[in-house]
């Protein structure tokens, strides 16, 4: 019986915490997004801070992340195609290589991406300031970290992941013409045509969405991870550890979400 | 300058750059810069016909299914949309056919046989016409099904299929043999023996008579002389002269009846039935030929002195 009610406990205990680290992320994001309404916010100093996070999270690993994305679309497309025409069903092969790499897997992988490089880093971060109470000495002199250390993480985070993918989206339809119709323009028509029946406004909207809330996943959780850590050193890792697992989480389940919502 | 300030700048201009030429070009790829041409097609049954199926041209899509309702009729009205670029294709004497492929969905089939034909104007009704393969197949299973069951009767253990291929390997065998067709006709060696052999002599049989015809028309000549000749003898023979002619008929008979039967023996290798009963009636008339010819000849030397050999052999 005792075993029973512990078990039960420890479930509600789980769910709790569950609830209160949702809780605390979305009440976060619900004070970074009134921020982001006030005037105050608008100011030099934050700017900065936005050039300076989108120039580590984008700029910085620009050429690997293009060259990477170069590889894995140039494998999937040769992959699809070989695939399309053993089966002969070449037609829809330009179709399935543009839903496959912009619409979900370039996405996708560029949020990972960004999730170990920068959402790591930040997640320590703000672990680290958290443990070493800069945050509250940033506040006493009057620096509030929402302004001048989160929310230009967040904006940041958002612009580069929309960014990222929208490159990588681009090079990937560029090398799905190169693949399918090679060096010329004979195929400009039908690419044309299928692009124009792929891309609609609700697509096209709900690729934003999803880039969006990717870059803001990739960040915001980090984010509150870190500040949940618990002012102890070796409680570092542990805060990196949870917030890139609640990141992975986060964006298999915007992915599922996107996806159920397009073809469901 | 500020160097990171610069990178990002660059960074943010390339990308704003991209995507508004992309976005022109998405515009540009939808229509949003040209007019849009509109069609109705007329059809008897909307199976399988939904909005956003493909219109296409010599199987690029040129266009797409926008809506589809009845009419006050109760006819179904397809509404198809086409960009202004493609509506070209789209002639007064073009035919619109709806395909179901096995595989894929459906789509509606642009047939333009004449691209000099005067365009389709915007708004003009068309009749959409059915191809519809799964419907067809039921009745092709049918169909090969009676097939199959007459093959399954024609391949049967005892079937006539069987028999005559054993026939035919009876008959090929034979033709291996040392008489060839003849001997795959005729059924056995010795038989194809006995018409080569008849065959062979009625040659030899032909070959005398026409000597003997030879002979004849000498002798015809030294009549003439005989009769024209002053000692009488033309009175003593007129007689004769008369029983000559019947013989001399008798022997042209005779001829024809050979002539007929060497007919008849080549047209024994090609006629299977008749075949084997035309062997023994050869035989025989050959026989009856050269008895004739045989008697023809004592008759002959009978009523003149100076035959020597009186018989006609038989090679």
């Amino acid at each position: 019986m005792n075993f029973l009610a512990a078990s039960i406990e420890s479930l509600g205990a789980k769910v709790a915490g569950w609830f209160s680290v949702g809780y605390g992320m979305f009440a976060f994001l619900a004070q970074a997004g009134s921020l982001l309404l006030e005037r105050a916010t608008w100011n030099r100093a934050t700017f900065d801070v936005v050039v300076k996070q989108v120039y580590f999270t984008a700029v910085q690993i620009l050429h690997v992340f293009l060259g990477y994305a170069l590889v894995i679309s140039w494998l999937i497309i040769s992959i699809i195609l070989s695939t399309a025409r053993d089966f002969g069903l070449t037609e829809f092969a330009s179709e399935m290589t543009i839903r496959v790499l912009v619409l979900e897997l370039l996405p996708f992988l560029t949020a990972l991406f960004i999730a170990l490089r920068s959402g790591s880093a930040i997640n320590t971060e703000v672990a680290l300031m958290q443990v070493n109470n800069e945050l509250d000495a940033l506040a006493h002199c009057k620096v509030p970290p929402m302004q001048f250390e989160f929310l230009p993480r967040l904006i940041g985070g958002v612009i580069s992941v929309v960014t990222l993918a929208s490159l990588a989206g681009l090079l990937a339809l560029l090398m799905g013409y190169l693949a399918i119709y090679g060096m010329n323009t004979a195929g400009f028509a039908p690419f044309t045509q299928t692009i124009a029946k792929i891309f609609d406004f609700k697509i096209m909207a709900g690729l934003l969405a999803k880039c969006a809330l990717f870059g803001l996943a990739v960040t915001l959780i980090p984010v509150t991870a870190g500040l949940e850590t618990p002012k102890k050193l070796f409680m570092v890792p542990v805060s990196v550890l949870r917030g890139m697992m609640r990141v992975f989480f986060a964006i298999v389940a915007i992915e599922v979400v996107s996806l159920a919502l397009k073809y469901v | 300058m500020n160097k990171l300030h610069f990178k990002v700048g660059l960074f943010a201009a390339a990308s704003l750059l991209l995507a508004g030429a992309f976005v022109v070009y998405l515009l540009h790829a939808r229509g949003f810069f040209e007019d849009t041409f509109h069609l109705q097609l007329a059809a008897s049954s909307a199976d399988g016909v939904a909005p956003g199926v493909p219109i296409v041209f010599s199987g690029i899509e040129i266009g797409r299914v926008t809506a589809l309702g009845l009419n006050d009729d109760g006819g179904i009205v397809i509404h198809a949309e086409f960009l202004g670029r493609n509506a070209k294709w789209l002639k007064q004497d073009s035919t619109f056919t709806l395909d179901k492929p096995l595989v894929g969905g459906a789509r509606i089939r642009v047939d333009s046989p004449d691209l000099g034909a005067p365009a389709l104007p915007d708004h003009s009704t068309m009749l959409l016409l059915t191809s519809d393969i799964s419907k067809e197949i039921p009745l092709l299973v049918e169909r090969v099904k009676a097939i199959l069951a007459n093959v399954e009767h024609l391949t049967r253990k005892d079937g006539e299929i069987n028999a005559t291929l054993a026939n035919v390997k009876t008959v090929t065998g034979r033709m291996t043999g040392e008489y060839g067709v003849l001997e795959g006709v005729l059924g056995s060696p010795e038989k194809a023996r006995a018409v080569t052999d008849s065959l062979d002599k009625t040659r030899a049989l032909i070959g005398k008579l026409d000597s003997l015809a030879l002979k004849v028309d000498g002798m015809a000549g030294k009549t003439d002389q005989w009769l024209f000749a002053p000692d009488g003898v033309a009175e003593h023979t007129r007689e004769s002269l008369a029983q000559v002619r019947l013989m001399l008929n008798d022997a042209q008979s005779s001829l024809k009846q050979a002539d007929a039967l060497m007919t008849n023996a080549v047209a024994i290798s090609a006629n299977l039935k008749d075949g084997t009963q035309d062997i023994a009636r050869l035989r025989a008339e050959i026989d009856d030929a050269v008895r004739k010819a045989n008697a023809l000849v004592n008759e002959i030397n009978r009523k003149w002195p100076f035959a020597r050999d009186p018989e006609v052999k038989l090679p």
